[in-house]
């Protein structure tokens, strides 16, 4: 039996649009295994986003609980959760959000500087992620001279460097061509085993899915379905489990 | 990756744009310390002027003497008015006036605060060449800052014993010129033998000091045998605004004497410069301000421009502390290199300055004010524009730095 590592519980989120309240999750209640590599996709619109800044500590609930390692975010004031981000959370977004006056590894060092680790450390757990992510010749390179998917993946190492508990991808593939998003699952696939990251990956993404271990379907702010898993503990059969979350 | 050196990237990321910000520091800080140069160079003057034409702020005698409201000094009854003149010498012998005090008071005077310089006189009579005459014994090296210095049209100043300044009018009557011995004595008959090295303008020739002459203290002295004693003291203050305190020091110090304060002079030039460095200091901080108003600008464009990148940071686990800093940084940065830039041309503009306007001896009354401008730059007016640069580039990126600190990150990674 494998370990729970993010627990929601009947999780809403309302917005106020004027004094209209859009419900944007609508009781969701699904949970994350450590170490696995779980995707969420949906239509537009239908809450993908809002999950993900939940179980992020980006946002709060406007009820029902998230719970990641046995710890209730609900509970936590700002500045816990600011924490909460630095040392469990990694985010990669669909346009790789890099600091663009920063080279390849002040970018992949950054969370270890807001944590005030040790200048070495920080040095050499950004040459070992940015190796591992196939980039160790581009260490010094500034984002824009660096292709779309090779800056995700330093976003990627980015995300990793406080080893933390969850990473959270936001169409991670979003804004990449179908090769860059190949390379880019294959370095997800090996980081995951490595580094023994959990992953949540929003995706519309076919190639994203195919290497998925788990894939949940969102519509209107509800979980509607759950993809069943093959023997070698894939989605069975996901171009299909997509074609139908979507349409 | 500390948050200053993070700043720093960002500024040369946008080179054009904190070069632009950058030098509206730039301006307001040259422009602080070219005024606030301008205004010490003024009061500077004024007080040299006030040195040169007034002659001494404070004379002191022994308390007998009559004092004269209004100012001792202005009786250069010599030079007829701002001109020269020996200063109020005079009056002690035209009014019988009081006895002499010690010269050892000088040294005391010297040693009280506020006071520049303090010269002895021994005003007395004596006779040159047989004929009855002013003479006034005084200390050339300081007489003519502490007095108003002699008008001296022929020859040069006292610079030994046994030499005498005449003014014009007993030269005339003597038949003497530079270069002649004369015979300086107490009475008719009899005496020393003195050469004229100098002839002084005698201003008008009415009077009862228009015959007089100058020479150095010690011969006045033994002329009169008055050994170790003086008639007056002229005191000169580091400040014109000191003046009264100065005053009210040396006759609490020193008993038995009165200082007299030519205040009606010294009290409205001081003023003067005081009001034209306020108004100076003034226009460059209204400069300042608008240069801190283009940092506001930039940092506000740069925050907006930026959102997406502000809630990157807070997502990845940046407190709003460590956002704020890093703006702040910038800002901070901003008004660092500003001033020091600013510091650097101001200290340009101050020394090119008298090359515009032309220079002139600012001996007359017109161009001590009118003529010359002559900056002075002083350390502290240095230190007063780098703070005021940095401390404008710190303020103005408190409010922008506050705003980034506070952006909702998931609003802020929304934003395209
Ligand atoms: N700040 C907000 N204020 C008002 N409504 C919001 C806000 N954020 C999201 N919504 C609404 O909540 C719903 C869910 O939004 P969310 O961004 O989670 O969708 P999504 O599944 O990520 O969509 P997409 O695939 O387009 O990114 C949408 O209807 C959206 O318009
Ligand atoms: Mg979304």
């Amino acid at each position: 039996m494998s370990e729970m590592l993010v627990q929601t519980v009947d999780l809403q989120r309302r917005y106020k649009r004027g004094k209209v309240p859009v419900p944007a999750l609508n009781g969701v209640s699904m949970s994350v295994q450590k170490g696995e590599i779980l995707g969420i996709i949906g239509p537009s619109g239908s809450g993908k986003t809002t999950l993900l800044n939940l179980i992020g500590g980006l946002d709060r609930p406007s009820s029902g609980t998230v719970t990641v390692d046995g710890e209730d975010l609900g509970r936590m004031s700002d500045a816990e959760l600011t924490e909460y981000r630095l040392r469990k959370v990694g985010f990669i977004f669909q346009f790789y959000n890099l600091i663009p006056t920063l080279t390849a590894a002040e970018n992949v060092e950054l969370p270890m500087a807001l944590a005030k680790a040790p200048l070495e450390e920080q040095k050499d757990r950004a040459l070992e992620l940015l190796e591992a992510v196939a980039l160790g010749a581009k260490a010094d390179r500034m984002p824009d001279e660096l292709s779309g998917g090779e800056q995700q993946r330093v976003a990627v190492a980015r995300a990793l460097v406080n080893h933390p508990a969850i990473v959270l991808g936001d169409e991670p593939t979003g804004d990449l061509d179908s090769k860059s998003a190949k390379k880019l699952m294959e370095v997800l696939k090996s980081l995951r085993k490595e580094e023994h990251a959990t992953f949540v990956l929003v995706t519309h993404d076919p190639i994203v899915v195919a290497e998925c271990n788990r894939v949940c379907a969102i519509r209107d702010g509800k979980i509607t379905r759950e993809s069943k898993i093959g023997e070698d503990g894939k989605v069975l059969d996901h171009s299909r489990f997509v074609m139908d979350a979507l349409f | 990756m500390s948050s200053m050196s993070l700043a720093l990237r960002n500024l040369r990321h946008r080179r054009m744009r904190t070069a632009l910000t950058v030098s509206g520091i730039v301006i307001g800080v040259a422009m602080i310390l070219v005024l606030l140069s301008l205004a010490a160079g003024t009061s500077t003057q004024a007080n040299g002027f006030l040195r040169n034409v007034v002659g001494s702020e404070i004379t002191v005698v022994n308390a007998t003497t009559p004092s004269f409201p209004g100012g001792f000094k202005f009786n250069g009854t010599e030079t007829g008015g701002f001109g020269g003149g020996g200063g109020g010498g005079s009056f002690s012998m035209i009014f019988g006036g009081g006895d002499p005090i010690n010269a050892s008071l000088v040294g005391r005077i010297d040693n009280i605060t506020g006071v520049y310089v303090a010269s002895p006189e021994l005003s007395t009579s004596g006779y040159v060449d047989g004929a009855n005459v002013f003479l006034y014994g005084i200390v050339p090296s300081t007489y003519s800052e502490a007095a108003t210095g002699l008008d001296i049209t022929s020859g040069g100043n006292l610079t030994g014993a046994g030499q005498i300044l005449l003014n014009s009018v007993t030269a005339t009557n003597l038949g003497v010129s530079v270069g002649s011995n004369v015979t300086v004595g107490a009475n008719s008959t009899g005496g020393s033998t003195f050469k004229v090295v100098g002839i002084y303008s005698s201003g008008s020739t009415f009077g009862p000091t228009s015959r007089s002459g100058y020479v150095e203290l010690s011969d006045a002295q033994s002329i009169s045998s008055d050994y170790g004693l003086v008639t007056e003291i002229f005191v000169k203050t580091t400040t014109p605004s000191l003046v009264s305190a100065v005053a009210s020091d040396i006759e609490s110090v020193i008993s038995g004497v009165t200082a007299n304060v030519a205040s009606s002079i010294t009290a409205p030039a001081s003023s003067l410069s005081g009001t034209l460095t306020t108004f100076f200091t003034v226009i460059g901080l209204v400069a300042l301000l608008a240069g801190g108003f283009g940092v506001v600008n930039t940092m506000m464009m740069s925050i907006s421009e930026r959102t997406r990148e502000i809630g990157t940071l807070r997502a990845i686990g940046a407190t709003k502390g460590q956002v704020m800093q890093m703006f702040l940084g910038e800002a901070l940065l901003i008004g660092v290199i500003g001033a020091v830039v600013g510091v650097f041309i101001g200290v340009v503009a101050s020394a090119a300055f008298p090359l515009f306007t032309g220079t002139s001896a600012s001996h007359t009354f017109g161009a001590a004010f009118s003529g010359a401008l002559r900056p002075a730059l002083t350390a502290s007016n240095l230190g007063i524009s780098l703070a005021l640069g940095t401390a404008v580039g710190i303020v103005a990126g408190i409010y922008p730095a506050l705003r980034a600190s506070r952006m909702d990150p998931v609003e802020a990674l929304r934003h395209v």
